[in-house]
């Protein structure tokens, strides 16, 4: 089993980081790899056990379910279903938490996953900068400019 | 229930963090509030059960009995036995959490406790700036920022 946890500090409140991150049809609103989202049998996007389906920029697909959602923790976390890459029982969480002596937010984006020996190294590499930091940057740069 | 969550950031790595608040008899060292602190009955500080018995600057007395501690993830909780405030049934975590994209930590403090209503606003206020709060700036100090 691989672990990825990556972590950051937003210098915005926790409410206007949640209220992007929480829409789980919304992260081809900012995320660079991901070029189109939409939720299967039009479900909405805040329903656990919805499943959101991603076409990347660089043209792959993959299909993603929620798994919980809360708005009292600010959390939410998912699986993938089906992945272009070999990323296997993948299971992640996003975190949100105030850092309450800054108007700031610790957000905090990990996962687990298997994956064919040789090739943790690298997929762990992949998530974590492809998906978590570049996500941790979209989200700095569109809430800097909103 | 009253609850308190106060959180920061301190600009060094987790484990340096750690290292300064895990010694659960090591408030003195890093807490301006704190007088002296021992640890009852000789036992190690971070043995699970053990009881810290401090004095304030104020004077007055506290004692706390360590119910939780992990070195993987950097937390430890407690609850108060003895204080000089109304309030029982008072259980509160340290954790500190790294912060993957630089060289610093986030801390957060928390607590729950029983309290009679009409005391609570002040309670969770005296609490949450002079012992949490009041603990971050040090370390904040301590560690540059």
């Amino acid at each position: 089993m691989v672990q990825v946890v990556c972590s950051t500090i937003i210098e915005k409140p926790i409410e206007d980081v949640w209220a992007l991150l929480r829409d789980f049809n919304g992260h081809d609103q900012w995320h660079p790899a991901i070029a189109t989202s939409a939720i299967e049998r039009s479900l909405p996007s805040d329903l656990v056990g919805c499943v959101r389906r991603f076409k990347l920029q660089d043209g792959g697909e993959l299909r993603e379910q929620l798994l919980t959602l809360s708005d009292v923790e600010q959390c939410f976390s998912y699986c993938l279903l089906d992945t272009p890459v070999p990323l296997f029982n993948y299971v992640a969480h996003v975190n949100l938490y105030p850092v309450t002596d800054g108007d700031q937010t610790f957000w905090q984006w990990k996962s687990r996953f298997t994956t064919p020996q040789g090739r943790e190294d690298e997929m762990a590499k992949m998530v974590a900068q492809d998906i978590y930091e570049a996500g941790f940057e979209a989200i700095r740069t569109q809430l800097a400019n909103g | 229930m009253a609850r308190v969550y106060v959180s920061s950031v301190v600009s060094a790595p987790a484990d340096k963090v750690w290292e300064r608040v895990r010694d659960f008899n090591a408030l003195p060292k890093w807490h301006p509030r704190i007088r002296e602190s021992r640890i009852e009955e000789a036992h190690p500080s971070d043995k699970i059960g053990c009881i810290r018995n401090f004095q304030l600057q104020s004077g007055d007395t506290i004692r706390e009995q360590l119910v939780g501690m992990s070195d993987h993830e950097y937390f430890f909780s407690y609850s108060m036995l003895e204080g000089p405030m109304p309030l029982w049934d008072y259980i509160a975590t340290f954790r500190v959490t790294p912060v993957t994209d630089g060289d610093r930590a986030f801390v957060e403090w928390s607590a729950e406790f029983e309290c009679d209503p009409a005391n609570e606003d002040e309670l969770v206020n005296g609490v949450g700036t002079n012992v949490f709060q009041g603990g971050f700036d040090a370390l904040k100090r301590h560690f540059g920022g």
